[in-house]
């Protein structure tokens, strides 16, 4: 099974990118997972003629090429990051690879209380007529203190979260399979392809 | 006011940006709105920090000094735009502008129900501890189907949507204004000295010693043994720095160090205790905003003001004109003070101007009344005027004896309305009258304060003469534009465009005294800061106490009580320091114990426009108990002191046909009121009675004497002097009121070139104070639309005489 993994920061020292780091290694035997970083993409401002800047369109066909997408967000001010939120905005405006997509939500954060509402944020988002990713319910993996979560080679060392973590992944790798069968012939997918806000407010769709 | 807008999105094209300019434009009288865009603003990173980039810059200082900030959301993927959040990650990292700024959310999209999950994620996102901004609950404004919402003008087509957007304005004009109020730091004050405490650590106890000085955090030394070294390290450093440099408690724990970080706060707050004062209110001030890199800052000027409200700006105003250097320092991030809240026009005899109006009914009885006086009851110092203006009178009166006459008037029958007006004995059998020198300063110069105002560039309606409530006579020059602002407005505008400076946030403390002479202001600004200004001459312009209970309960000798949790209508700066700053250098005081209230107040706010407020004619007062107590057409004075013996809180009674005549409020903000429980409505009088909590009967009876009065025109109880209507015709409604302290008449005692006064009699040397801190003008009672003519009149003699004795 082929994964993209996705660090929701831009920022140099991310315990984000070195938790996906972990799920890599710790889990090559079930997946492939390729971590990917969005900090080379320009700022989202509309341009007129809808095309992708090179770095979205290279993200864009990892995502198409992908059978699932793991979001490794932090949370910023109550929310995901400006840069990760950014990186959608292209996606949802241009190439849309995230329809019907298998997603899982991670975060990890430096305090306790973790990404729980960087969580719900990115869900809603990712809900959005031109996302329509497939968000894997129930799961809400949030790493606190993560800054002392990982040893010297790169091992968790808090026991009960690397447990968690192992399950939510299995259930992950079991959803994966079940939207394959749930999304084969699905017509949503052209639907949302052509979505636009426009034509709701022109009461020509929807 | 002025308000920075942010369009939420950098796209060429943008509803939102449309939405903003129309604000911009139907807004203009009311407030400025400066439009920020995000089309420069870099991809927020925490790795690679552009906080002093210029535009981030820009956006940092335009916010902290506007009055509100108004934000235009689209909605993207059900949430904000990322170049909207990166801007506020970008606000919320090392800079925090929008900490405790009033926040308006407004938001245009395609889609019919607008952007309301967008508005939804921004409140969260607004709320994050690092934002921190007070946004307006409520008053969502979500522009749906934004492609058909503005004509080629780019204004707003439908009419509905226009009424939504100006109530949700009107309402975050109000809302900025409480919350500037609330971003005042309380003051507090320590017994100086070394505390010895303990706190709670990570490993045990955390031995302390706090060093206050009497109104600073001045050292924090910890015993840091006990705790882990390479984890509690952070803490031990950044926290006291925090603690010093924001005078706060309000501090960032440091992650991985919780406990230790907790522990060090908790331990300054047992010293600020031991120190007797409340570490509550140092928990609530504002996080730091850094270290501060100058705790002291010295100012050199000529002449320092204390207080930016009218009389403040006006001698500021004056100074410069005259090529002097001026500094106002204002104790609220706002300015203005009372004199923004002023609803009236401001009085002085224009006999040119008033003569082109005709004379109303009534006006040729009260000069008829004035003039048949007896002369025996008339003060000496008055009697030669009184004199002059009989005859002035009755020359009007012959001259017009058969025919309609124009509107008299004449600088002495505003002298000596206003020395009429102010007569009062208190409790204590004092007499009390405007001091005739004062008085007359004040009358014979208040046209020359319109015309200075004209040049400064305050605009009047000459269309019409007006009387404010309780004035005594129309002589009202109106200004062009909402009344009190529009003074306050074009005095800002004359300072900021001519050098002037204006320093908020900073309250004067402390006279800076050298032999016997006044030489300048020590005052501490809202982050902690020292700020020390020399200067040649001091005016105090700091407005009177009516938000000092305490104060006006030590002084009181008029009123049989006032109550401690009493309401005003005052601006809540204003609490007489400049009083106290007066008598620091032995200020003489006058007529302090005299207070003006305003009977018909909300109980909870001490506003004056909540509820339904009808014309006096239409006022059914009952007291708690269902009955009536008062004449409810008498005067201010009267209303109140009625109200204060029956237990202070009252009811307005009205009809449906009544409320008809109420001129304050509309069916909506009726209904809203009535559901929120600060207005009662019933269909029958008992149902009426019992939601108050009175006896129906009792008051079913007062109801019908009442009625049976107005059918025969005369009251034997109360002797109201005019009706109108009955109350006859559900609903009915019941509207608390209790009177709230409105104006302080007493003050520092002045001459008539505004020095300030001491108690030997001798002119203080170097201090000068105008308005309302001052005494001695309006004695007993302050006459309506007066208090305007005194602050812009006295205001300009302190500047002229503060730089003749320079010379
Ligand atoms: C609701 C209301 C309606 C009114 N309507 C009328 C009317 O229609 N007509 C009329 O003539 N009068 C009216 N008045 C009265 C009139 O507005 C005031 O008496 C007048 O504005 C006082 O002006 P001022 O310049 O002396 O003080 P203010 O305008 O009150 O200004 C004083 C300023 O000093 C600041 N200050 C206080 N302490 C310090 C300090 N330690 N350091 C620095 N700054 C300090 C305050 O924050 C404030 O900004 C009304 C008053 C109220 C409250
Ligand atoms: C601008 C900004 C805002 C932040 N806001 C929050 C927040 O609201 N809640 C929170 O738990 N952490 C917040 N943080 C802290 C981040 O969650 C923390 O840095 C996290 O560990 C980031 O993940 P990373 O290590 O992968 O960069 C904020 C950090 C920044 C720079
Ligand atoms: C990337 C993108 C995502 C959008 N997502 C939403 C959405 O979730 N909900 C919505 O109501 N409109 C959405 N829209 C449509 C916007 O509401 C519409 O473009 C609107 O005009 C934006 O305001 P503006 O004109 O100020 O840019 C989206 C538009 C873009 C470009």
């Amino acid at each position: 099974m082929k994964l993209v993994g996705i660090v929701g920061t831009n920022s140099s020292e991310s315990t984000n990118r070195r938790l996906l780091q972990y799920m890599k290694q710790h889990y090559s035997e079930q997946a492939e997972i390729e971590i990917c970083e969005i900090d080379e993409i320009p700022v989202f401002n509309e341009p007129e003629d809808k095309t992708a800047p090179q770095a979205v369109q290279v993200l864009s066909d990892k995502i198409a090429a992908s059978d699932g997408v793991i979001f490794a967000t932090p949370e910023y001010d109550h929310s995901i990051p400006a840069v990760l939120k950014n990186a959608i905005e292209w996606l949802s405006y241009t190439t849309r690879p995230l329809i019907n997509k298998p997603v899982m939500i991670i975060g990890a954060s430096l305090g306790a209380l973790g990404t729980s509402r960087a969580q719900a944020h990115l869900r809603q988002i990712l809900e959005a007529p031109e996302l329509k990713a497939l968000i894997m319910p129930n799961v809400e993996y949030l790493l606190g203190r993560a800054l002392e979560a990982f040893d010297d080679d790169g091992n968790m060392v808090y026991k009960d979260k690397a447990k968690e973590l192992d399950n939510d992944f299995i259930e992950f790798l079991s959803f994966v399979k079940l939207t394959e069968k749930l999304t084969a012939n699905s017509k949503f997918f052209e639907i949302s392809k052509q979505f636009s806000w426009k034509q709701v407010a022109n009461g020509e769709d929807m | 006011m002025k308000f920075i807008g942010i369009v939420g999105t950098n796209a060429k094209k943008s509803y939102n940006r449309m939405l903003l300019q129309f604000m911009q434009k139907h807004f203009a009288n009311k407030a400025e709105i400066e439009i920020l865009e995000l089309k420069d603003v870099p991809m927020f990173n925490e790795s690679k920090d552009q906080s002093d980039s210029p535009i981030i810059q820009e956006f940092n200082q335009k916010i902290a000094a506007s009055d509100g900030v108004i934000i235009a959301t689209p909605e993207h993927n059900h949430s904000i735009p990322a170049a909207l959040k990166s801007i506020i990650e970008w606000l919320s990292f090392n800079l925090h502008p929008l900490d405790g700024k009033a926040v308006m959310i407004v938001g245009a999209s395609y889609n019919i129900q607008g952007s309301s999950r967008a508005q939804l994620h921004l409140r969260q996102i607004l709320d994050a501890p690092g934002v921190n901004a007070s946004v307006m609950p409520g008053s969502e404004f979500l522009l749906g189907k934004a492609q058909d919402a503005f004509d080629d003008k780019g204004n707003l087509k439908a009419q509905r949507t226009i009424d939504f957007l100006d109530s949700c304005f009107a309402k975050f004009m109000k809302f900025s204004d409480i919350i500037a109020q609330m971003n005042i730091p309380e003051d507090i004050t320590y017994e100086p000295g070394t505390f010895k405490v303990t706190a709670v650590g990570h490993n045990g106890d955390l031995p302390m010693e706090v060093t206050l000085s009497d109104d600073r955090i001045e050292k924090i030394d910890i015993d840091t043994s006990s705790e882990t070294q390479g984890i509690a390290d952070v803490a031990f450093k950044r926290i006291p720095q925090q603690i010093i440099d924001g005078q706060t408690l309000n501090v960032d724990v440091v992650s991985g160090a919780s406990i230790t970080s907790r522990g060090v706060v908790d331990g300054v707050a047992k010293a600020v205790k031991m120190a007797g004062a409340n570490p509550d209110i140092l928990k609530k001030r504002k996080k730091s905003n850094g270290p501060n890199k100058q705790n002291v800052v010295e100012y050199q000027t000529d002449v320092v003001v204390v207080g930016a409200g009218g009389a403040g700006l006006t001698a500021a105003a004056r100074t410069i004109q005259q090529g002097k250097k001026a500094i106002v320092l204002e104790k609220f991030p706002a300015i203005g003070g009372n004199t923004v809240r002023a609803g009236g026009p401001m009085n002085a005899a224009d006999p040119e101007w008033q003569n082109k109006f005709e004379e109303i009914t009534g006006e040729r009885h009260t000069l008829k009344e004035i003039s048949e006086i007896d002369e025996k009851t008339i003060d000496a110092e008055y009697l030669a005027d009184f004199k002059a203006l009989k005859k002035q009178i009755n020359e009007y009166l012959k001259e017009n004896e058969d025919q309609k006459a124009y509107l008299f008037d004449s600088k002495l029958l505003h002298r000596i309305q206003t020395y009429l007006g102010g007569k009062r004995t208190d409790l204590k059998g004092n007499k009390i009258y405007g001091q005739y020198d004062l008085v007359k300063e004040l009358t014979d110069h208040a046209l020359e304060s319109v015309k200075w105002l004209e040049d400064i560039g305050v605009k009047f309606d000459k269309s019409q003469v007006t009387m404010p409530v309780g004035a005594l006579w129309r002589r009202g020059h109106k200004p062009l534009g909402s009344q009190g602002f529009a003074f306050i407005e074009a005095l800002k505008k004359y300072l900021e465009s001519n050098d002037g400076q204006i320093i908020t946030d900073t309250a004067a403390k402390e006279l800076i005294i050298e032999d016997g002479q006044v030489k300048g202001i020590i005052a501490r600004s809202s982050d902690g800061k020292k700020i020390i200004v020399h200067a040649k001459a001091v005016v105090l312009a700091s407005g009177g106490f009516g938000a000092n209970t305490k104060m006006l309960k030590k002084y009181n000798t008029y009123w049989s009580n006032i109550d401690d949790n009493i309401k005003t209508t005052n601006s809540p700066a204003i609490t007489g320091d400049g009083i106290r700053l007066g008598q620091s250098a032995g200020a003489e005081l006058v007529g302090m114990g005299f207070s003006q209230m305003m009977p018909v107040s909300d109980p909870e706010t001490g506003e004056l426009f909540s509820g339904l407020q009808v014309p006096p004619q239409n006022f059914v007062m009952v007291n708690q108990k269902g009955k009536r107590f008062v004449n409810e057409y008498g005067s201010r004075d009267e209303l109140t002191k009625a109200a204060i013996d029956n237990g202070s809180l009252f009811y307005l009674i009205a009809d449906d046909a009544i409320k008809e005549t109420a001129y304050n409020t509309s069916q909506a903000q009726i209904d809203k009121q009535v559901e929120q429980g600060t207005l009662y409505r019933d269909d029958t009088l008992e149902g009426l009675a019992k939601q108050v909590g009175m006896d129906p009967a009792t008051f079913v009876k007062t109801i019908n004497d009442y009625n049976s009065y107005v059918d025969v025109g005369e009251d034997p109880e109360f002797h109201k002097s005019a009706f109108d209507l009955k109350v006859e015709k559900a609903p009915f409604y019941a509207t608390p009121r209790k009177p709230a302290v409105h104006h302080t008449m007493g003050g520092l005692k002045i001459d008539t070139d505004a020095h300030v006064i001491n108690q030997d009699e001798k002119i203080i040397p170097g201090l000068y104070a105008a308005g309302e801190v001052a005494g001695g003008i309006h004695a007993g009672n302050r006459l309506g639309g007066n208090s305007l003519s005194d602050i812009f009149t006295f205001g300009r003699i302190a500047a002229n005489n503060a730089l003749k004795d320079m010379e």
